[in-house]
C-alpha cells in the first residue's frame, strides 16, 4: 500500500440534480504521471477539486502517503504538499512574478533594521534559482500583465514548487497553449517527474497522454471506466473507452428531405477578446430540412461560430449568407428579424432575464413589435395571451404560471421556455447550442423531438453539442471542429461515434 | 450566515418577520427606519433628553402635528407648506437615482446636474423680465434639458469609452461646482449675501409669503408636478418599450444584447432621463426653495437622494414616502433643537443614521436572500466560497 502516494477510495460526490462522481477509486504511485481522461462533465475536475480541498466528498475516503486525510481547504492541501494549476489562472495582474509566487508565504526582512518588510530582493533570487532548477525560465521582476499565457502557466507551476508541492495537479493545462508551447510544457512535466514529483494530469487530449503519461484512468459520466498502462494501450482503445459506449437512447428519425440552401458560411474567422483566432476559415452550408451538427470538445470554437452567425460576436473575416443575403454588419436584431432563432449555450446568463416573469421572457425577442407594443407602450394582454398559449403548447411548468420569476423555475422548464420562444419566431434557421446540457432524460427526449419536428417542418438547423450521442442521433450532416478548424464534414450515416470521437480528439487517421 | 440562522432563534425570528420577497419590499425599509430611530433615541438619551419628545417635535416642526403656540401669521399649515417646499426637490432627485439604478447605473452626480440646471435657468429666465406664465414653464423646460444633457453625456462616456459613470459623474460634479462658482463670483454675485443675485419672483417656482386666510405662507408650485411625475416614471419603467429595455439592460447585459437591444443606447437614454429628473430637482431647489445659488457648494440633496431612493426600494411610489420622511426630519430639526435644547446637528445625525440604515436595508435584503438560497444547498455554497478563497494561496 505504501507505494501509493495518493489514494482516493469509493469517492461519491453529488451536486443538485447530478452525480458528479459515482464510487470512483484511483490510486497514484509516487513519481508517476497519472492522467485522468474523460469527456466534458465526466467528473475529472470535480474529483481533483476534492483532492485539493475545494469540495469535500459526500462518501469515500482520501489517503495521502498511506494516511487518511480529511482535506478541508486548499490551504490544508498545500500543507499536505499538494499543488494545483487551475485551468483559469489565479494571478494578481499588476504584481510581479515574484510577488505572485510568494504571496501568502512572504519571507520577511527588516527595513533599515527596524520595520518588517517583504524581502523582495531575496525572493527574486530564490525564484530565479527555482526557475533555473526546473527549467522554467522566467524573469521574476516582470509583471503578470506583461507576460503571455504560457509564461503565466509557468508562474503557476513555480507557485506550487515554491510551496514545496510533491503532488502536482494540472487541470487541462494545454487548453490555452499553442502546439509548440504544449511540447514545451510536456517536456517540463516530464522533467518534474524525473525530479521525483508525482503528477496528475487532467485532460481530454489522447495525444498528450500517449506522450507523457505512465498510467491513465478513464472517467465517463462520473464513473470510473478503467485504469490502464499507457504504454501498452492503443489510442484507439482509449478513445473507445471514453466515447465508444452504446447509445443509451434511441431517436426515431424520418429520412431527411433537403430543400434549398438556407445558410452558407464561407471562410469564417472569429477572434476572441484577446485577439486570438478561435475560429479559423470555417466553411459549411445548411439546407432546408437539414440538421447540421458541429461536434467537438468544449472550447474548440463551436460556440463562437454560433455567436458569430447570430451577431453577438463580430466576425473578422469571411462571409455569412442567409438565403443569399450577406449578414455582415447587421445587428443582432436585424438578424433575428431576417430569420435566425438562437438557443444559446448559457440559458441563464444569455437566453433569459432571470428576474423577469415567464411572460416577459417568452416575449424577449418580439416585445418591440405589435401586438406586444403599440406606439411605445407595452400591451400586457398580449404578453399574457402569448404566455398562456406557449405555456400550454410547450408544457412549460412553473409555480405561478406566466407571472413566475424565471429564476425560480427548473433548468428543464427554463430551456423549454427558450425553445418555445425561438420556435415561435418562425425563423428559417434555428441554432441550438448545447440544448440539453444539464437536463434530465425526459426533458432531453422532449427537446430532441422538437428539434426533429422543426427539421421536418422544413427549417435549417445548426446543432452544436458536446454530447456525441446527441450528434450521432440527430444529425443529418456532421462537422467536427478541433482548435478552431473544421476538420471534417460528412453525411451522418458515413460516420460512427468512434470515428467522430477520434476527430474530436484531433486524431485524424480514421 | 446559514449556520447563524439555524442556531440563532433571533435571526430566525427576524427572517420570518421580514417575510417573503414581496413583503420585504416594505418590511425591510420599515425595519431600517426602526433601527435608525432606536439608534437616534440612544443618541438623544445620551444627551440626557427624552427621545419621544424629540421625535414628536420633529413632527411638530414640520407641520404634521400642531405646535403648542404659533407666531403671528403662522400656523400648522405654513409649517406644512414649508416642509413640502423642501420635499419637492428631494422627490425629483431620488427619482433620478432610481431611473439610473434600474439600468444598473449609479448616478452619484445628481447634485452636479441639479446645479447646472439651476444655474442655467437662473441666468436665462431668472434674471429676465418674463411674466410668470412664460417664465415658470420655461424654467422647468430648461431644467429638464440641461440636466438631461449632462446625464446623457455621462451615459455616452460610459458607452463610448467605457468610463465608469461613478467616476465621470463625481469628476463632473467638481467641474460644474467650480466653473459655475467662477461665473457666479464674476458676474452674478450679490455682495451682501455672498450668493448669486436673487432671481425674479416671476421665475420662482415657489410663491413666497402669500397671504391666505390671514396667514402668510410659501406655496411650492413645483410640488404639483411631483406626484404626476412619480407615476409617469412608474409608467415609463413598467409599461413602455423604453422602460422594458432599460430594465433588461440593468438586469442582464448579455441577455439584453442577445435580445437585440442596443445596450449603449439604453444606457445613454437612462442617464438622460435620470439627468432630466435631476434637472427638475435643481430648478425646484434653486428657483423654488431658494432663490439664489451659493457658490462653491454642492447641495446635499443630490447625495441624500441616493439613500432616499434605496430606502424607497427604488420604486417611484416608495420614494414619495421615503423622501417625505427625510424632509420631515430635516424640516423639523430647527424646532426640535429650539425646544429641546439639543444641537441641530443631532437632527442631521438622525438623518444620517436613517440613510445609513437604509443603505443597510439593501444589505439586509441581500443577506436574507442569500440565507434563503443557502438553505437547501448550503454545502455547495461553502464549497464555492472556499474555492475562491483558496485559489489565491496556491
Amino acid at each position: 500500500m505504501d507505494e501509493y502516494i495518493v489514494e482516493m477510495r469509493h469517492i461519491t460526490k453529488r451536486f443538485p440534480g447530478i452525480v458528479a462522481n459515482d464510487d470512483v477509486s484511483i490510486a497514484v504511485k509516487k513519481g508517476e504521471i497519472f492522467a485522468l481522461l474523460g469527456e466534458n462533465g465526466a467528473g475529472k475536475s470535480t474529483l481533483m477539486s476534492m483532492l485539493f480541498g475545494m469540495y469535500e466528498p459526500d462518501e469515500g475516503e482520501i489517503f495521502i502517503r498511506g494516511k487518511k486525510a480529511n482535506i478541508t481547504s486548499p490551504a490544508h492541501a498545500t500543507q499536505l504538499n499538494i499543488g494545483m494549476v487551475h485551468q483559469h489562472f489565479k494571478l494578481v495582474e499588476n504584481y510581479t512574478i515574484t510577488e505572485n509566487i510568494v504571496l501568502g508565504q512572504e519571507p520577511s526582512s527588516r527595513f533599515l533594521g527596524l520595520l518588517p518588510a517583504v524581502d523582495i530582493k531575496g525572493s527574486n533570487k530564490k525564484i530565479a534559482e527555482l526557475s533555473k532548477r526546473y527549467g522554467l525560465e522566467v524573469d521574476p521582476k516582470k509583471k503578470i500583465e506583461d507576460i503571455n499565457v504560457s509564461t503565466r502557466q509557468r508562474v503557476e507551476i513555480l507557485k506550487m514548487l515554491y510551496r514545496e508541492a510533491e503532488i502536482l495537479i494540472f487541470d487541462e493545462p494545454t487548453a490555452v497553449l499553442t502546439p509548440q508551447e504544449i511540447e514545451f510544457l510536456l517536456e517540463i512535466i516530464r522533467g518534474l517527474r524525473n525530479s521525483g514529483k508525482t503528477i496528475i494530469l487532467i485532460t481530454h487530449k489522447l495525444e498528450e497522454i500517449k506522450k507523457v503519461a505512465d498510467r491513465c484512468a478513464v472517467l465517463c459520466r462520473g464513473k470510473l471506466v478503467g485504469v490502464m498502462d499507457v504504454a501498452t494501450t492503443s489510442t484507439k482503445t482509449m478513445a473507445n473507452m471514453m466515447v465508444g459506449r452504446e447509445v443509451n437512447f434511441c431517436i426515431d428519425k424520418d429520412p431527411a428531405q433537403f430543400g434549398e440552401e438556407i445558410l452558407k458560411v464561407e471562410d469564417l474567422t472569429v477572434k476572441n477578446h484577446d485577439g486570438l483566432p478561435v475560429v479559423k476559415n470555417v466553411s459549411f452550408s445548411i439546407r432546408k430540412g437539414e440538421i447540421f451538427a458541429i461536434a467537438g470538445v468544449s472550447g474548440n470554437g463551436q460556440t463562437e461560430v454560433a455567436d458569430a452567425i447570430s451577431g453577438l460576436l463580430p466576425s473578422c473575416g469571411g462571409k455569412i449568407l442567409l438565403n443569399g443575403n450577406d449578414l455582415s454588419g447587421t445587428s443582432v436584431r436585424e438578424r433575428t428579424l431576417a430569420g435566425i432563432s438562437y438557443i444559446p449555450e448559457d440559458r441563464q446568463e444569455v437566453g433569459l432575464v432571470l428576474d423577469f416573469s415567464l411572460a416577459d421572457n417568452l416575449a424577449l425577442k418580439e416585445y418591440f413589435k405589435e401586438p406586444f407594443c403599440k406606439k411605445g407602450v407595452l400591451q400586457d394582454e398580449a404578453f399574457d395571451e402569448q404566455g398562456e398559449r406557449l405555456v400550454k403548447e410547450y408544457d412549460i411548468r412553473s409555480g405561478q404560471g406566466i407571472s413566475t420569476l424565471v429564476r425560480s423555475m427548473s433548468g428543464g422548464n427554463q430551456q423549454k421556455a427558450i425553445i418555445a420562444r425561438e420556435i415561435e419566431l418562425g425563423s428559417e434557421l434555428m441554432i441550438f447550442v448545447q440544448p440539453t446540457r444539464g437536463l434530465d432524460i425526459g426533458a432531453i427526449e422532449h427537446i430532441h423531438k422538437q428539434i426533429l419536428t422543426q427539421r421536418d417542418a422544413g427549417r435549417a438547423i445548426l446543432l452544436i453539442s458536446l454530447e456525441l450521442d446527441e450528434i450521432i442521433g440527430l444529425a443529418d450532416t456532421i462537422g467536427v471542429m478541433y482548435t478552431g478548424e473544421m476538420l471534417n464534414i460528412a453525411p451522418a450515416e458515413t460516420l460512427n461515434a468512434i470515428q467522430v470521437g477520434e476527430y474530436m480528439m484531433g486524431v485524424k487517421s480514421v | 450566515m446559514n449556520k447563524d440562522s439555524k442556531a440563532n432563534p433571533f435571526v430566525r425570528g427576524v427572517l420570518t418577520t421580514l417575510g417573503d420577497e414581496k413583503r420585504q419590499s416594505i418590511s425591510i425599509p420599515l425595519f431600517a427606519i426602526l433601527l435608525s430611530l432606536i439608534a437616534g433615541a440612544i443618541v438623544i438619551l445620551c444627551l440626557g433628553k427624552n427621545p419621544l419628545t424629540a421625535f414628536l417635535s420633529f413632527l411638530q416642526g414640520s407641520g404634521i402635528l400642531p405646535k403648542p403656540e404659533y407666531a403671528a401669521k403662522k400656523s400648522i399649515i405654513t409649517d406644512l407648506m414649508s416642509m413640502i417646499n423642501m420635499w419637492t426637490p428631494m422627490i425629483f432627485a431620488a427619482l433620478a437615482v432610481a431611473v439610473a439604478l434600474k439600468t444598473g447605473l449609479f448616478n452619484i452626480g445628481v447634485s452636479g446636474q441639479m446645479l447646472v440646471a439651476g444655474f442655467a435657468a437662473s441666468i436665462t429666465v431668472g434674471y429676465s423680465n418674463l411674466p410668470a406664465a412664460i417664465a415658470m414653464p420655461l424654467v422647468l423646460v430648461i431644467g429638464l434639458v440641461c440636466g438631461g444633457a449632462v446625464g446623457a453625456l455621462i451615459g455616452w462616456l460610459k458607452h463610448r469609452f467605457n468610463i465608469n459613470e461613478v467616476v465621470t459623474s463625481i469628476m463632473l460634479n467638481y467641474i460644474f461646482q467650480y466653473v459655475i462658482s467662477f461665473f457666479i463670483n464674476s458676474y452674478y454675485i450679490n455682495p451682501v449675501s455672498r450668493q448669486s443675485q436673487p432671481i425674479s419672483a416671476a421665475a420662482r417656482l415657489t410663491l413666497v409669503d402669500v397671504p391666505v386666510f390671514g396667514l402668510k405662507m410659501d406655496i411650492p408650485l413645483g410640488f404639483l408636478l411631483t406626484i404626476p411625475i412619480a407615476f409617469l416614471v412608474l409608467f415609463l419603467l413598467n409599461k413602455t418599450r423604453v422602460g422594458y429595455e432599460l430594465k433588461i439592460v440593468g438586469l442582464n447585459k448579455k441577455a439584453a444584447k442577445y435580445a437585440g437591444i442596443k445596450v449603449g443606447k439604453s444606457m445613454v437614454t437612462s442617464m438622460a432621463i435620470s439627468g432630466a429628473l435631476a434637472g427638475l430637482a435643481g430648478v425646484t431647489l434653486y428657483l423654488g426653495y431658494y432663490n439664489s445659488i451659493q457658490p462653491r457648494v454642492l447641495t446635499s440633496v443630490g447625495f441624500d437622494s441616493i439613500a432616499v431612493c434605496l430606502l424607497g426600494n427604488s420604486h417611484p411610489i416608495g420614494i414619495l414616502f421615503s423622501s417625505l420622511l427625510i424632509s420631515i426630519i430635516s424640516k423639523g430639526s430647527n424646532y426640535m433643537s429650539s425646544i429641546m435644547g439639543i444641537p441641530q446637528e443631532i437632527a442631521q445625525v438622525i438623518t444620517g443614521l436613517i440613510l445609513l440604515f437604509s443603505a443597510c436595508g439593501a444589505y439586509i435584503r441581500y443577506r436574507v436572500a442569500q440565507a434563503r438560497e443557502e438553505f437547501p444547498g448550503g454545502k455547495l455554497q461553502i464549497g464555492a466560497e472556499s474555492k475562491e478563497k483558496g485559489g489565491d494561496k496556491v
